[in-house]
């Protein structure tokens, strides 16, 4: 791998567009970003939203309508050789040919991406080794599990050692142990230098894994950021109080001046915070000075869920778009209620 | 960046290892439907050499090379299918994104259509070799013969790609498998020219594979003769030209446009 780059980034957005006809649906709609060297960019998205369509267009497989991309330098439109060259990708479903073993599929890899027998073949010994694939290498795919699957897809993606990564969902399906595993290899591969792109519908895995998060809604970006940025700007922390008296709800309502102040089923008082952290001391001075006996008490910090309900109306996996908002949404966190999937 | 002769044989290698694996599809197909026919009709239909005008005693020894022919024609599909299997699943995606070049893809398919005819052919050839076929015109025959019959099975095939790509149905060139019926009764395979009835004489010089059969014919059990061999050629290479234009125009349709 190429450490020392002449590009300012990896990769490039700039008011990319793509309008599907003849249907004339809008899949993205400029849309701008970059990734720099040594970064894990996650997209995160609803089904739908848009993320596939990034991909595919970024790794040469789907034209733009508008807009232009660059990744490692080159145009994506003029030279699509190129940028191939410069790439891994392991696409949503993590395509496999049933009938080859996992050695097989890195060692075609190999060959195709010229390497000779030789060194396709200790290339894919190697890779076989760092995804934990050894001991199942000459099985045919078709008795893989699905969590060998997705490692056998991301090493295929990793044999030409690219300086950028594009991983479509890598993790779904994937139980926790695994995906966990993906996370560390994905981590190591981004301490290489290596820039990683990652489309995601887990708003967990965007907030541990990547470095900045964009989210996707209906083929626009309406947020960029850090993870913590994004909690910053549209998260909203919460308190959770467990209190005797029977009307301790209303009181603390009226000494917070908080709006949305609600009991939960298992008898918790879950009340959002409007200024985020920083108004936690003082409005816990407050309760306890003059509110209703606090038997306990919990902070809870933002997640990026609430991020992504303040910003697309409902949560990654709902359906359809009842305007919730960010408090109330942290409400329903506290109680358990979960709006989305990738808690 | 690997050459296309380089790519084709490395995903070739992967065509024939699939058709181990998968057996009875990739190298039973091509030749169980000849086989059970050539041993059917030659038992049971012996005595149409008896028609005024046969020119051979023994119906098998007639049937034989058309039957070996027809090895091209009864597995067809299977590479065409597998083709868009890969573009079904996403596994064409990935070995374009690996470089591959188009190409390369579509030649290393159409080769292996190619390759799963030889042990269909060899071994219909034993049969009728053991039904009293005369080889006549010797090894030299045997092996124009095998030329011919890998050309055919390739320009044949070339058919189904045109098919596959165009309707991108896995399931599309198994439903047009059966086309090799009517073409098998619309040329001389069964019976010489003139017992044919006027209008399916007609029919049989538009039919490309009455020229293979005929040649098949003239390279076996003789008398060997340039003109039908050259005919033969000329037709599957026409054949295969025009299917191979067209499958790369459907190919590149069917990998951009979604």
């Amino acid at each position: 791998m190429t450490l020392t780059t002449p590009f300012d980034a990896a990769i490039e957005v700039h008011e990319l567009a793509k309008r599907y006809e003849p249907a004339g649906v809008d899949a993205l709609v400029d849309v701008s970003f970059s990734v720099g060297h040594g970064e894990i960019f996650g997209l995160l998205g609803r089904n739908g939203a848009g993320k596939s369509t990034t991909v595919r267009i970024l790794t040469t497989l789907l034209r733009p309508s508008g807009g232009s991309a660059k990744v490692q330098g080159m145009d994506i439109v003029a030279d699509p050789g190129g940028v191939r060259r410069a790439l891994g990708v392991a696409l949503q479903g993590a395509a496999l040919d049933e009938l080859m073993t996992g050695r097989e599929h890195l060692v075609l890899a190999g060959r195709l991406v010229s390497l000779d027998a030789g060194a396709a073949r200790s290339r894919a010994a190697e890779l076989l080794d760092t995804f934990g694939l050894s001991g199942a290498a000459d099985r045919i795919a078709a008795r893989y599990s699905g969590g060998m699957r997705r490692r056998l897809d991301v090493a295929m993606a990793m044999v030409r050692d690219p300086p950028v990564l594009f991983l479509d969902e890598p993790t779904t399906g994937l139980d926790p142990q695994s995906r966990r595993a993906l996370w560390d290899l994905i981590r190591r591969y981004r301490q290489q230098g290596a820039a990683v792109f990652l489309t995601t519908q887990y708003l967990a895995e965007a907030d541990e894994l990547a470095d900045r998060v964009a989210i996707v809604h209906e083929g626009r970006i309406v947020a960029l950021g850090t993870p913590a940025d994004l909690k910053d700007r549209f998260g909203a922390t919460t308190i959770r109080l467990r209190c005797p008296a029977p009307d301790a709800e209303a009181q603390i309502q009226a000494l917070a001046g908080a709006d949305a102040a609600q009991r939960d089923d298992a008898g918790w008082i879950v009340l959002a915070v409007g200024g985020g952290e920083a108004a936690v001391p003082d409005l816990v001075g407050r309760l306890t000075a003059s509110g209703p006996a606090i038997e306990r008490l919990a902070v809870v910090p933002p997640t990026l869920e609430d991020v992504f309900v303040t910003l697309t109306g409902t949560g990654v996996e709902a359906g359809s778009g009842s305007a919730d908002d960010t408090s109330l949404s942290a409400v329903r966190r506290g109680m358990g209620v979960s709006t989305g999937g990738g808690r | 960046m690997t050459g296309t002769a380089a790519q084709v044989r490395f995903l070739l290698v992967r065509n024939l290892r699939e058709g181990v694996r998968n057996p009875v599809l990739a190298y039973g197909l091509p030749v169980v439907i000849p086989l059970a026919m050539l041993v059917l009709v030659a038992t049971t239909l012996s005595r149409v050499t008896d028609l005024p005008g046969f020119p051979t005693d023994n119906y098998a020894e007639w049937m034989a090379p058309a039957i070996i022919m027809l090895s091209a024609m009864t597995g067809v599909g299977y590479a065409a299918t597998s083709l868009v299997v890969d573009i079904q699943s996403g596994f064409l995606d990935r070995l374009r994104l690996l470089d591959a070049k188009p190409s390369a893809l579509l030649l290393s398919r159409l080769l292996f259509d190619v390759v799963r005819v030889l042990p269909a052919g060899a071994a219909l050839l034993v049969v009728a070799v053991l039904l009293g076929t005369d080889l006549k015109e010797g090894v030299l025959g045997i092996v124009v013969l095998f030329l011919l019959l890998f050309l055919w099975a390739a320009a044949y095939g070339g058919l189904y790609f045109v098919i596959a790509l165009t309707t991108r149905n896995a399931q599309a060139p198994l439903a047009l498998a059966p086309l090799f019926l009517p073409l098998q009764f619309l040329s001389t395979q069964f019976v010489p020219r003139t017992i044919l009835p006027g209008w399916v004489q007609g029919v049989s010089a538009w039919n490309p594979f009455t020229y293979m059969v005929d040649a098949a014919r003239a390279l076996t059990t003789g008398p060997l003769t340039l003109a039908p061999v050259a005919k033969a050629v000329a037709v599957a290479l026409g054949l295969l030209v025009v299917t191979q234009v067209a499958s790369r125009w459907a190919f590149d349709r069917a990998v951009d446009s979604h």
